[in-house]
């Protein structure tokens, strides 16, 4: 048994902790001593880490032969100190930059120093949720930075893998019930010395993936950042002085949690918000679904915020449901991870960013549940499924904030998972491959409080979202683009309209064996939600293909192809123009392969609406409706817009039909409600029945069980008996 | 320190200021007297002389009134004590049915309505629509926000709020 006591560092990582808890300053910095006496130089400074970190990463993009990093840069570096909280961090999947933290930390408390030693030129990797990332997919690379014989930092760097090895091809691997499947695990392992990665552990990869050349040549992208940054900070610390980095480094997280406070304090109005949302997973029957996995999930996700007098952040995720046999289980660093990349987004815009900001929140992730498994053989591979929507609730419930104090620019109805494509078996050039298609990362965003929603070009887990481009993409799989247009109608309805998203069509070409797998979409619920009277967003569902297509023919013809689905909810446009097999799949999309000729498509999620329908502007929705964001059904039924043609034949609003025409919706409104004590009357009477779907009631029971606080909650508004249960098993 | 003029704060809160301006705003630093400007443009919004004191919602706010503090709609119309959930006084109109899940969603996947529904709560009175919650039958009406309002004036603004017992 390692002597973990006779560890420095993680002494040192106890004392921090310890004067974190006595001081209530991160490691007992009470005073910005050193910004007191030169405010320009300590902001300097931290800018230029700051640049250090960027050029590191672009740099490294470079090197990298994975299209997800280099075309939509799934990737983010960052600074630690020598007890792994970040210090500066670059742009990207900010997820990972405290994710990463978890993982050093763990890295010392488990004792590495002794063994396997920590080294001046070593290379650590992990891609275990339970240690510290998200899902298998992220794979983190850290490298001590040393100064005279003394660890002074880290520097690390993560990627998105597109191809993890897991039991389907590419990342996201929605079929795996158990860790087990998942993929190629690396547990906080040493997989390189003196800068350079070990041949053994490029041969582990080399054999356990299905296309290894991404997550190589990522390993050395890396590993290439963390070196130009480890090196760029020794030259610093030459500059500054060892005890100046130290103080340095200290201080600015003890500034970011200060600045965090005051921002709250600054933009939102103490007190408690509350919100929900939900997620359905439809997996029974499917191949491949063991029967442990198969039955359907209905998950609820109630989040209670506090703001606290002092600008505190507290996340309460009591109520939600237990973890499960499926992948889509979040592990405490992916909790973690989700809060700090939404803060850095939504409140960190000035300043400095850094684990200072996580450090100014607590969270509450019961434990037994999808958010704090008491299993850690459970699943991660999709967390985001519940992670996405979770914090667009924690997006609108700052919202809501921002608004009760004005900021009315930045409130935000939040983001929406936007499901992920994966595919593998034999390549248009004869080899085997396996590959995960990030195209997915530019969904539609949320309203905004006095905007529209950005169309196509939002996720939350990457605030530079970009979709990539065609051509990148089609080198990379045996398919090609018979379109990519934007989804009429998918962004939440409101006097502002969440962002639309888009959908790919592709014609699989040059293979008889293609597989597709699809996850992270919501099936029979909405996963996201409106604000102030806006509308949620359409979920994606379903899936089209077409198997043995005559498209081939038809384009000899010359006669019209389809590029989508069209907008017809019964009939496709596939189904109107393609011969073939037609095939309507509900949920993750997993069947057996496709080949040459078939044809498929896959669509992301639009963002959640701000605000009454009946204030949209008329103008802006002829503008919509001319460039297909909209359509004209949708303006006249959904927004109460009347449009006309103009004389070259493009809609033009009709405000006086408009006028007339949302006075006629208004009284329809006031015809179709009735007041809410009524409803709850008959409803109460629903409930004292357990007169639910099965998935319901199974989720009531599951959240009741796991959570007083919910089942109090749950027979308080409901008027029932202090032991009322939803009748049924689970 | 940054400070705009209630005109501009106005227009940004009624969406009518142009984008670059907008733009401009989001990247600058904030204006520390924002709060009392906002109030004072949604002040003018509304017929009634009781002071505005938290908007809650795009157009609900807790304000003054002879019954004392309540959440009210733009129209004037009272939703209660603010401190209970306005949406118990609410019309709600319930979309759970594939044809009116359709009236909203024309083209798209809609809900399984015994999995979920659209619940819409409007004003009685004016039947703008203040709020929409998607959500499993049976899952109670969520207290979307209780402020800490007496604390925010005190401890945030330094303007305690009179006292009114």
């Amino acid at each position: 048994m390692l002597d973990k006591t006779a560890n420095p560092l993680q002494r040192r990582l106890l004392e921090s902790e310890r004067l974190m808890e006595e001081t209530g300053c991160y490691d007992g910095i009470t005073e910005l001593r050193l910004r007191g006496q030169d405010p320009l130089k300590f902001e300097t400074l931290h800018t230029k880490l700051r640049a250090y970190c960027v050029s590191a990463r672009e740099m490294a993009r470079r090197i990298s032969a994975s299209p997800g990093v280099r075309e939509v840069g799934e990737m983010v570096v960052a600074i630690y100190t020598p007890e792994g909280d970040a210090i500066a961090l670059s742009n990207g999947i900010m997820v990972h930059v405290h994710t990463m933290s978890r993982f050093i930390k763990w890295m010392i408390r488990n004792g590495y120093e002794q063994n396997p030693c920590i080294r001046d030129g070593d290379i650590f990797a992990n891609n275990d949720a339970f240690i510290g990332t998200v899902q298998v997919p992220d794979v983190m690379d850290v490298v001590p930075i040393f100064h005279e014989g003394t660890l002074v930092g880290w520097a690390g760097a993560v990627c998105h893998e597109l191809e993890a090895g897991g039991i389907t091809p590419g990342g996201d691997v929605c079929l795996a019930q158990e860790r087990f499947t998942e993929g190629l695990f690396v547990c906080a392992e040493k997989i390189g010395e003196n800068d350079e990665i070990r041949r053994d552990y490029v041969i582990r990869c080399e054999r356990n993936l299905r296309m290894p050349i991404y997550w190589v040549l990522d390993e050395k992208a890396k590993v290439a950042a963390c070196i130009d940054m480890r090196e760029n900070v020794k030259q610093l610390i030459e500059e500054i002085g060892l005890e100046y980095w130290q103080r340095l480094s200290k201080e600015f997280i003890e500034e970011g949690r200060r600045a965090q406070l005051a921002r709250t304090r600054q933009l939102t109005v103490p007190g408690i918000y509350r919100g929900h949302t939900f997620y359905g997973h439809v997996t029974e029957g499917k191949p491949g679904f063991q029967p442990l996995a198969d039955p359907n999930w209905l998950y609820n996700i109630p989040i209670e915020m506090e703001i606290t007098s002092e600008g505190k952040i507290r996340l309460d995720f009591d109520g939600t449901q237990p973890w499960g046999y499926h992948s889509m289980n979040c592990t405490p660093a992916g909790m973690d991870g989700g809060m700090f990349v939404t803060l850095t987004q939504h409140m960190n815009f000035e300043g400095l960013v850094n684990d200072g900001a996580w450090l100014a929140t607590e969270i509450n992730i019961p434990h037994g549940t999808w958010t704090n498994p008491d299993n850690e053989m459970a699943a991660t591979a999709t967390s985001w499924a519940l992670l996405l929507p979770a914090y667009g609730v924690f997006q609108r419930l700052l919202s809501r904030g921002f608004i009760a104090r004005g900021f009315v620019e930045e409130a935000f109805v939040g983001q929406v998972n936007s499901p992920m494509i994966e595919m593998g078996g034999t390549s248009q050039y004869g080899t085997g491959f396996g590959m995960a298609h990030f195209e997915c990362a530019a969904a539609g965003s949320g309203a905004l409080a006095i905007k529209d929603g950005l169309d196509t070009a939002y996720v939350g887990w990457n605030p530079e979202s970009d979709m990539g481009n065609i051509e990148i993409w089609e080198q990379n799989m045996p398919m090609v683009y018979i379109g990519r247009s934007i989804v009429p109608n998918s962004g939440g309805a409101g006097k502002y309209r969440g962002g639309c998203a888009f959908i790919s069509t592709w014609l699989i070409n040059k293979t008889d064996h293609l597989r597709l797998v699809t996850s992270e979409h919501s099936s029979r619920v909405f996963d996201n939600g409106g604000l102030c009277g806006g509308y949620p967003a359409p979920t994606c569902e379903k899936h089209h293909a077409v198997r043995n297509s005559d498209i081939h023919e038809r384009a000899e013809r010359r006669e019209p192809l389809a590029h989508t689905p069209g907008t017809d909810p019964l009939v496709s446009d596939f189904e109107r123009i393609y011969k073939g097999e037609q095939v309507w799949e509900e949920g993750p999309y997993i069947t057996r392969p496709h080949k040459a000729g078939d044809i498929f498509s896959h669509a992301y999620n639009g963002g959640g609406g701000f605000g009454d329908v009946l204030e949209r502007d008329p103008i802006k929705t002829a503008w919509d409706v001319e460039n297909g964001f909209l359509t004209r059904e949708a303006a006249e039924k959904v927004f109460g817009i009347i449009l006309k043609e103009d004389a070259e034949g493009y809609p033009q609003a009709d405000i006086d039909a408009t006028v007339a025409r949302r006075a006629e919706i208004r009284r329809e409104r006031m015809r179709k409600a009735i007041p809410v004590s009524e409803w709850m009357v008959r409803e109460q009477l629903r409930v004292k029945a357990s007169d639910f779907a099965p998935e319901v009631a199974k989720m009531y029971r599951s959240a009741m069980k796991l959570s007083p606080r919910f089942s109090k909650d749950f027979r308080e508004f409901w008027g029932l008996a202090s032991d009322f249960t939803i009748a049924g098993e689970n | 320190m940054t400070t705009y003029s209630k005109e501009i704060i106005n227009d940004l809160v009624n969406g009518t200021l142009p984008w670059p301006q907008t733009r401009r705003i989001m990247s600058a630093y904030k204006d520390d007297d924002r709060f009392f400007k906002y109030l004072a443009v949604l002040q003018d919004r509304v017929a009634w002389a009781e002071a505005v004191l938290l908007p809650v919602g795009d157009r609900l706010f807790i304000c003054d009134s002879a019954e004392g503090r309540i959440t009210r709609c733009e129209c004037g119309y009272s939703f209660g004590d603010y401190r209970k959930n306005w949406k118990l006084k609410a019309a709600i109109n319930v979309r759970d049915t594939e044809e009116s899940l359709r009236e909203i969603y024309p083209n798209s996947d809609i809900p399984d309505s015994q999995w979920m529904e659209i619940r819409e709560f409007f004003c009685p009175e004016c039947a703008h629509l203040h709020e929409v919650e998607a959500a499993a039958p049976g899952y109670p009406i969520v207290h979307d926000f209780e402020p800490d309002l007496e604390g925010f004036y005190r401890d945030w603004l330094g303007k305690p709020l009179k006292d009114q017992s």
